[in-house]
């Protein structure tokens, strides 16, 4: 059977962590694909030093969108915007610790989609 | 009965295998595999007369000329074409119904005028009036569907107003099965003064569609999904229509004398088909066609009823699992499902690892999936070459993705 559904895998998704919404998140972003109708909503709360205090998400979707989803709100922890804006797709694959093949690659980077949609409306919104 | 092993035998791709495992192809309604004959007879023109049609004086492209002319009368008398004048090449269903869309639509879709589709229709016979009626200020109006997918008939005759210019309907849902009753619909349309396009992607390539039972005004399908290859497609058209209509698409071929300013038109079929035409693919059409004749439609048809009734009931004895759609006697051999609420995507993923090809996914019907309140289905679907060994391959591998996915 396929190695792709690795435990790393099979237990993100069925225990999704930092699963929720936050009391007053800085940054607020959502991805929506209607090919296969992977939704990622994640939001951020920055610390006082700048740097990520909280991530929460939810969604609904494939397996490999929503343990990526879960995964990446482990990741953010403790990154400075800087960091998740030089965040690559590569980086975010690699977490997944499966070989993710080229037709799965979209459900395992639903999540860094949501989050640079998200960091352009911080951006914007900060007038920067 | 068909000769299943024999059947496939015809086709090399069959014997392959995929991650270690005898490939299982249950996506023939995306498009379908392709047996020797029409590959040699494409391999043929290629190594032994290939030249442009229709121009040549030299006898190389009089053989080419006659061999692309000559499928074009297999496939008329494969639909029961009455002219083989009414035979379209285009490159698939989805062009098909564009040029209609575009040449018939644009010359007689009036503002406040309506076309009638169905809810149940693909991307492809849905989009291209879209874009019509937006441009005509003309609008769109859709028979529904029931829960089970049958196509609401009752309804038919209300929405069958004075302004319904005309109907563009499946013959075959792609995600459903559905066999729609469209002799039926075209008689309540012509009633009621509407042309009715048939959208036949699903159904040419699987079941016996003879225009002139059906008295459709246009017929549209591919060339690959009937054992044809890629980027050849055919719209039948009723000779009238046709030669009323301005062309689609402007160049060579299609025009009799050029001038600085204006252009005359050629004759029919010609004056739908600009440019250098697929003319090969065509010609390898035209062996598909000759292909599905001799081992006979209503066989084909048969064979897909018997298969799709098993898989049904196999599939339904698997806890969680919903099929989508009418029962097996109301549909042709395409069963759409979805399992243990396991996404769609997940389960081809575990099916592909056991060398089973599904489609997982909206099949181009989107507001279809909305309707039905879902957003992608996983989808199996048989032709002539499956057999029940395989519909077994599928409830197993399920069965395991059950295990280890299921919650």
């Amino acid at each position: 059977m396929s190695s792709l559904y690795s435990e790393t895998i099979l237990d993100h998704y069925a225990h999704p962590r930092n699963w929720g919404r936050l009391p007053s998140p800085d940054i607020v972003a959502d991805s929506d694909d209607p090919s296969c109708g992977d939704q990622v909503h994640l939001e951020i709360s920055l610390g006082p030093d700048g740097r990520v205090a909280q991530v929460a998400f939810e969604g609904e979707g494939c397996m490999i969108s929503m343990a990526s989803a879960s995964l990446f709100t482990e990741h953010l922890q403790g990154k400075r915007i800087e960091d998740l804006e030089g965040l690559t797709e590569e980086e975010v694959l690699g977490w997944l610790d499966a070989p993710i093949p080229p037709n799965r690659r979209r459900c395992a980077l639903s999540p860094l989609v949501a989050l640079r949609a998200g960091l352009t409306a911080y951006r914007r919104a900060a007038g920067g | 009965m068909l000769d299943v092993e024999q059947i496939r035998s015809d086709f090399p791709v069959l014997s392959r295998t995929v991650h270690g495992y005898p490939l299982v192809f249950l996506d023939s309604a995306a498009s379908s595999q392709k047996p020797l004959p029409v590959l040699e007879a494409m391999e043929r023109v290629y190594q032994e007369f290939y030249a442009n049609v229709h121009r040549g004086i030299y006898a190389f492209s009089e053989e080419a000329t006659l061999a692309y002319e000559n499928a074009r009368d297999r496939v008329a008398s494969f639909i029961n074409a009455r002219r083989r004048e009414e035979i379209v090449f285009t490159r698939n269903t989805t062009e098909a119904i564009n040029l209609v869309a575009y040449a018939w639509g644009r010359a007689n879709i009036q503002p406040g005028d309506r076309i009638l589709l169905t809810e149940m229709e693909h991307h492809s016979n849905l989009v291209p009036w879209q874009l019509l009626t937006q441009e005509k200020g003309a609008q769109l109006a859709y028979l529904p569907i029931t829960d089970d997918g049958l196509l609401r008939m009752d309804l038919l005759d209300s929405l069958l107003d004075e302004r319904v210019k005309l109907v563009a309907v499946t013959m075959m849902s792609n995600v459903l099965g559905t066999v729609n009753p469209v002799r039926e619909i075209v008689r309540k349309a012509h009633a009621a003064g509407a042309v009715v396009l048939v959208d036949a992607a699903q159904a040419a390539p699987h079941m016996p569609v003879d225009v002139q039972e059906l008295d459709c005004d246009f017929l549209a399908f591919s060339g690959h999904k009937m054992c044809g290859p890629t980027g050849i497609g055919v719209l039948y058209g009723k000779e009238a229509l046709l030669e009323a209509m301005p062309p689609f698409l402007g160049g060579g071929d299609m025009i009799r004398k050029v001038e600085w300013e204006s252009s005359t038109w050629n004759q029919l079929p010609w004056k739908f088909e600009a440019g250098t035409p697929a003319f090969v693919e065509g010609i390898g059409l035209g062996a598909a066609v000759d292909y599905l004749k001799g081992i006979g439609m209503e066989n084909i048809a048969a064979h897909e009823r018997e298969l799709t009734a098993y898989a049904m009931e196999r599939l339904s004895s698997l806890p969680g699992l919903t099929i989508i759609g009418p029962p097996a006697h109301q549909r042709g051999g395409v069963v759409a499902f979805i399992f243990q609420g396991i996404h769609p995507h997940d389960i081809a993923h575990m099916l592909d690892m056991e060398g089973i090809a599904v489609r997982a996914g909206h099949h181009c019907a989107q507001p279809l999936h909305r309707r039905l309140g879902l957003t992608a289905t996983v989808r199996a679907s048989f032709y002539l070459y499956n057999t029940a060994e395989e519909v077994d391959r599928l409830v197993q591998a399920l069965e395991r993705a059950g295990d280890i996915l299921g919650r």
